[in-house]
């Protein structure tokens, strides 16, 4: 029966011998500008655009770099990126076969970039986050052709699945993290939320915390911990916080993740505009601890002199964790950490990725705005790294009574 | 939870009453009368009779699945009637429990936040019949399609506590029509042929429809049926008790708009074991039924199967062969008591009017397989696979029935469900895995009928 399986899955993927050769690594090369092929059937397709805001299947077929994939799920994804005309795309390989894979991925997303006009935010933001240390998915770009027709310009982006929690944390204490319970935060139209306790009862975080792995698990045993998390956030004083906290979530992980999203000028993330948005969370096998992962950062970069301290104080945690001297001093620092390691690179990688993608996105017939956006949004990009740095700097020595850099206002 | 103690308070006074009730002849009485069911007698063949159905199971899965073990699985009001001796009609009404689903609250039904509510559910029979002369009756308006035997079988007149997957999943079920019908050659052939507005409650499109720019929306039917039974043995020289077999053979044709709207295999406690593939074009019904009642004793058996086309439904645009449901099953049922297995099978003794009522054991073996014609190439589960990797769930139902009377009946049965694809059974409850494909569960039904 599994040589079977095994057999099954090998023809369904079409491997030729060439394909063995392929990776990971090759499908989110972010050197290459990749071509992906979506097959399926034309009222499929059509529908999908129509039903945009459905998070209906339809099976398809794709091809990329030679191999052929059969048997797969596409569905149209995102929340404010949802568009008709281009729609984002998730694309599941175990949908309609449990266990199905493409190069030991389950699933990716198809980002249609339609909230960001210059292509090249999320990609440098990840990027960017794994330099800093943060968990997040890896990134490239891709010509999406479907029927033979192109569709854009799209950012091939890795799945925050088991399979990536398996990467990016490896093994901990001789136990390979990918059967952790793993989260995606739902943001709630119209009911904004900044970590407040909302009552003993599950419902409000079953709603806010949308389950990914052991969804089968009994209720208390998933959203349990977070409720208590929430609780204990809210009602435990400064002095017994670090200690009571830290065992529930790793505040020094989860102090360089806001740190670092607001360098990049990330308005709709942890503390976001309208509450929290754009992230995962993950419990980490057979541990209380949680952990963020970083997701949906296309609309960073907003600008320059986005401030350091934007609404540190409205979110309960972030609030609560800075009014330690320690974190707020590790925040200060991650900041001045991040200009450091943008410094060396983050200009650089703009430049090479909008090179990379530059005929793709002026020849993509289905993006939400013009060229003319295009170029100017290009410029402006471009432009963020040298600003941000110097207003960065300057900023965290006015906060830390530091010395004041060269540059600053 | 709470409705359903307050119902169950109420029903205890009905079944008290009902188990209670003794007939009383309505000859020559007008007004209110009891016979078989409460009824108000304007005159001769003129009356309106009230009649209600309740089905209350009580239910334990071994292992354990997904599903409530108390339910409420029928509960039917109705009124029927004649209107002179040419005329007769009925109406009938489900009432269900489901779940409303506003804009406000689809997050919470999400997450299964959200108590459903009982209300008026769906139309079941509402038909005019003009029944003047044997060789040629009409009935309009929505009932039964004739197709299957046991789908044409009062859901509290089964042998068993449910009917078989083939007759829930294949045979069409109720739809609007019109049919003619009546009994040939001394009655020893019965013919029904009628054309319907859609395809039946069992092939209705569940799929939001669809239609791009430029093209007109479709619908599914109209669809023909017709169904022959005859005791063929009858001018036989076989024993007499085999003259009375009957011997059917039913056929179906409709037209199906392109869509998720094929038939689905969906098993007893309804999981989904074959979701709905893609279809464009005819969709075709062909049943045979054998049906033999030799003093307590009942023989019944079906074989029905669906061909359904898939017009230019693959990933490109190509035609993909047929999609192909399957379904048979054989059952032996036999009264203990005695009393004759006919189709009014009623206690000759009920209980409190001298006798323990009636009990009837029996027996059944169903099978239903859905699966594509090809079957070369790689089979997929996907439903724009032109192999599709076929899934068949076998049922073995054994059990006991015991009528209290003519209004009340007990149904205990125990199922065996066997599922041939791992990945399409039921999961256990709590389980992240596939497995196991066999699943026990049993039932006892509580049932008032009137």
């Amino acid at each position: 029966m599994r040589f079977n399986q095994v057999l099954l899955l090998s023809l369904a993927l079409g491997y030729a011998s060439p394909a063995f050769a392929q990776t990971q690594d090759d499908f989110f090369n972010p050197e290459v500008l990749q071509r992906i092929e979506l097959w399926l059937n034309e009222s499929d397709w059509a529908k999908l655009k129509t039903n945009f805001q459905e998070n209906t299947y339809y099976n398809a077929d794709m091809i990329w770099n030679g191999i052929t994939v059969r048997n797969l799920g596409i569905r149209s994804r995102g929340l404010g990126s949802r568009r008709s005309q281009k729609p984002g795309l998730r694309v599941d390989f175990d949908h309609y076969a449990g266990g199905q894979q493409f190069l030991g991925l389950k699933s990716y997303v198809l980002d249609n970039l339609s909230q960001d006009f210059s292509g090249i935010k999320e990609s440098v933001a990840m990027k960017f986050f794994t330099r800093l240390g943060i968990p997040a998915p890896r990134e490239t770009h891709a010509r999406l052709y479907v029927n033979g027709r192109y569709a854009g310009l799209y950012a091939v982006v890795e799945s925050v699945d088991k399979t990536m929690m398996g990467r990016v944390f490896g093994s901990i204490n001789g136990n390979v993290q990918n059967d952790g319970y793993l989260f995606e935060y739902n943001y709630v139209l119209g009911s904004p939320w900044r970590f407040a306790y909302e009552g003993a009862a599950l419902t409000p975080y079953k709603l806010r915390f949308d389950i990914k792995t052991n969804e089968s698990h009994a209720e208390s045993r998933i959203w349990g911990p977070i409720e208590e998390l929430v609780r204990l956030v809210n009602d435990t004083p400064a002095d017994r916080f670090e200690q009571t906290i830290n065992p529930r979530l790793d505040l020094a992980a989860f102090v360089r993740y806001i740190a670092a999203q607001n360098f990049t000028a990330q308005d709709d993330g942890f503390n976001g505009y309208d509450g929290m948005n754009n992230f995962y969370f993950y419990r980490l096998e057979d541990s209380t601890s949680h952990v963020f992962i970083a997701w949906d950062e296309d609309v960073g970069f907003l600008a320059p002199d986005f401030g350091i301290t934007t609404r540190l104080t409205d979110n309960v945690l972030t609030r609560k964790t800075l009014e330690l001297p320690g974190y707020q001093s590790q925040y200060f620092s991650v900041l001045g950490e991040a200009a450091t390691a943008a410094a060396d690179w983050m200009r650089q990688e703009m430049q090479r990725q909008l090179d990379l993608i530059n005929q793709a996105m002026l020849e993509d017939p289905q993006k939400p705005y013009t060229n003319d956006e295009y170029t100017a949004e290009r410029a402006r990009v471009l432009a963020f790294p040298e600003a941000r740095i110097t207003y960065v700097r300057c900023e965290v020595s006015k906060q830390t009574g530091s010395a004041r850099p060269a540059g600053c206002q | 939870m709470k409705r359903h103690r307050s119902k169950g308070c109420c029903l205890f006074a009905v079944i008290a009453l009902a188990a209670l009730a003794t007939p009383a002849a309505a000859q020559d009485r007008r007004g209110f009368v009891w016979d078989n069911r409460p009824s108000i007698v304007f005159g001769e063949d003129i009356n309106i009779d009230l009649k209600g159905r309740v089905q209350m199971d009580g239910r334990r899965f071994d292992p354990r699945i997904d599903e409530d073990a108390f339910d409420i699985r029928t509960l039917r009001i109705g009124l029927k009637g004649d209107l002179t001796k040419h005329f007769d009609w009925e109406i009938e009404r489900e009432i269900d429990e489901v779940v409303i689903v506003t804009e406000e609250n689809q997050n919470l039904v999400d997450i299964g936040a959200v108590e459903p509510v009982w209300r008026f559910g769906d139309w079941k029979d509402v038909f005019i019949n003009w029944s003047t002369f044997d060789v040629l009756r009409i009935k309009a308006g929505r009932f039964k399609m004739p197709f299957g035997l046991e789908q044409n079988t009062s859901v509290s007149d089964l042998d068993f506590a449910y009917r078989t997957l083939g007759s829930t999943k294949i045979a069409p079920g109720r739809d609007r029509g019109v049919m003619a019908y009546g009994e040939l050659f001394g009655g020893s052939l019965a013919y029904e042929a009628g054309v319907f507005d859609d395809d039946g409650d069992n092939g209705e499109l569940e799929e939001p429809r669809f239609v791009q720019e430029g093209e007109d929306l479709e619908n599914i039917g109209p669809s023909f049926a017709a169904r022959v039974v005859g005791e063929l043995f009858r001018r036989l020289p076989v024993h007499d008790r085999l003259k009375g077999a009957e011997i059917g053979v039913a056929f179906t044709r409709s037209y199906v708009p392109e869509g998720l709207n094929s038939l689905r295999g969906e098993d007893l406690w309804g999981f989904d074991f074959f979701e709905p593939v893609y279809v464009k074009g005819h969709r075709q019904r062909i049943g045979l039924q054998w049906d033999w009642s030799p003093g307590p004793t009942g023989f019944r058996a079906e074989w029905m199967q669906s061909r359904e086309q898939r017009l230019g439904q693959s990933n490109r645009n190509a035609d993909l062969s047929d999609f192909i449901g399957t379904a048979w099953y054989t059952s032996a049922t036999w009264i203990v008591t005695g009393e004759d297995k006919d189709s009014d099978v009623t206690p000759n003794h009920p209980l409190f009017q001298g006798g323990f009522g009636l009990v009837e054991i029996g027996a059944r073996f169903d099978r239903l397989t859905f699966k594509s014609a090809t079957t070369t190439g790689t089979a997929f589960r996907n439903p724009r696979s032109d192999f599709l990797l076929p899934n068949s769930v076998s049922t073995f139902t054994a059990g006991a029935n015991w009528l209290v009377n003519r209004w009340v009946k007990v149904v205990a049965d125990a199922f065996r469900q066997s599922y041939e694809d791992v990945e399409r059974a039921p999961r256990v409850l709590g389980s992240e895995t596939f497995g196991p494909t066999v699943f026990w569960s049993g039932l006892v039904r509580l049932q008032i009928a009137f």
